[in-house]
């Protein structure tokens, strides 16, 4: 007789549009849909087993300081410095933190009239320069949609892209 | 033109027709509007009245007490609130079926359309344009995927690859293949349904405004609706991006690129009215 299959569910927390959040609980996976232009970014300490994700909307916080007070993680720029706070309160260290990102599709638009997920890409990179951080695996551009986990145990990113079946694994820590 | 009409006639399934918007839009333009023949409009089909009464009385727009009266419902919340229920009732009942050809599961073809629809009102309320037509015109914009996806099934590996090797939107892979592309095949059909002139032409090409002479602002609400929609992440299926920028259409409206966040953010703000909206199609 064969064994019955058996389903592993992982418990999930959804990070919707314009929100962050970071653990460090045993077994959490943290995930965030339907990118689109937008950016997600997932921070992970492998030693202090501490990750975070973001689902930033657009890349700079003065079109709407209001905004930016009331959703840090709506901008690129105001949400970003916070989850690496977050992180850095439940004992993540900079250096050790490893840094991912997901999103920001592009429409075919030579004139560049409609570039929100580039400039998005932009305002992170050049904010991770400026910090003097590094990216450790990226999924960027395209003409997809994208949805991006990560597992707070494991520190596994993975992605799944709007229209194909399987998911892919970004990176294994 | 013959080819595309046997295109619509081939598909079986075809949704149900949101048969009473022509005539409940026309009513709305009148100065003094009938609600007696609004609520015997409505009142025909029961399954429509019964989801309006429903959305009347959800948490987003409930007051105190709850109403299973149409006609109280119609008082209580005026006539322009009823009518958006109205097309977004008969959207959802369209719009909600999974379109395997574009790579599009169930309910998210409605998804995208009640974002980008909720996106262009606003674009135009800020320009004083009625918001009604736009909303109407937005929530079908698509309608034309529901009748190329079964014929889309079986090569949309062909329509990827063709896209991504070729840099080719969406709608010339579809044009390539197919003979016909979904914009104009959904102007079509609501042409047939007797829908208003400017809602067809909008629809028929709101994937290139400029061209829908006299309706050009009409068009070009849906065009940007349509990108602030993809950028929120509600577009969907294969290669959602693979569309052209057509900088003419923020000229059409005159307004500036840099607005496009502004209406981000408040299509941001707008999401609960969009997650009730959502629960329609359940």
């Amino acid at each position: 007789m064969s064994t019955p299959p058996i389903h592993v569910f992982e418990p999930k927390t959804v990070i919707g549009i314009a929100e962050m959040a970071v653990s460090t609980r045993e077994g959490d996976v943290l995930v965030t849909y339907a990118l689109g232009s937008c950016l997600g970014i997932a921070i992970y300490d492998p030693v202090a087993k501490v990750g975070g994700l973001m689902h930033a909307m657009l890349p700079d916080s003065s079109i709407d300081p209001q905004k930016a007070a009331l959703y840090p993680a709506m901008f690129i720029d105001s949400g970003l410095p916070q989850l690496f706070r977050a992180a850095y309160t439940l004992k993540a260290q900079k250096e050790r933190l490893l840094v991912y990102a997901a999103g920001g599709a592009q429409i075919m638009d030579s004139q560049q009239f409609f570039n929100i997920g580039k400039r998005n890409y932009e305002a992170f990179s050049n904010l991770l320069i400026r910090n003097d951080l590094q990216i450790e695996a990226e999924q960027i551009g395209g003409l997809v949609n994208r949805t991006i986990s990560l597992n707070i145990s494991t520190g596994e990113v993975r992605l799944k892209v709007s229209g194909q079946p399987n998911e892919v694994t970004l990176c294994k820590s | 033109m013959q080819e595309l009409d046997e295109h619509i006639n081939k598909v079986k399934h075809l949704p149900p027709t949101p048969r009473i918007l022509p005539e409940l839009l026309s009513l709305l333009n009148k100065p003094n509007i009938d609600n007696t023949r609004v609520v015997s409009l409505i009142g025909i089909d029961p399954s429509l009245t019964a989801n309006v009464l429903q959305l009347c009385n959800s948490a987003y727009f409930a007051s105190s007490s709850t109403t299973c009266d149409l006609q109280e419902a119609v008082t209580r919340l005026g006539f322009q609130t009823i009518y958006r229920m109205v097309a977004a009732v008969s959207g959802a009942k369209a719009l909600s079926a999974p379109q395997k050809g574009y790579g599009i599961d169930g309910g998210e073809l409605w998804k995208h359309s009640v974002t980008a629809a909720v996106a262009a009102q606003l674009v135009a309320k800020r320009s004083g344009d009625d918001e009604n037509l736009v909303f109407t015109a937005y929530l079908l914009h698509d309608i034309g995927k529901i009748i190329l996806s079964g014929a889309l099934e079986n090569i949309y590996a062909t329509l990827i690859q063709q896209t991504q090797a070729n840099q080719q939107c969406l709608l010339e892979a579809e044009k390539k293949l197919l003979g016909v592309q979904h914009a104009e095949i959904g102007g079509r059909l609501l042409a047939r349904w007797k829908f208003p002139p400017n809602i067809v032409a909008a629809v028929w090409f709101h994937h290139s405004p400029a061209n829908a002479n006299p309706h050009q602002r009409l068009a070009s609400y849906i065009y940007v609706g349509n990108m602030i929609a993809h950028f929120m992440g509600h577009g969907y299926g294969h290669q959602a991006f693979a569309m052209k920028g057509r900088a003419e259409s923020l000229e059409i409206l005159d307004i500036s690129a840099d607005l496009l966040p502004h209406f981000m953010i408040e299509t941001f703000e707008q999401l609960q009215v969009i997650e009730t909206l959502f629960h329609l199609s359940g």
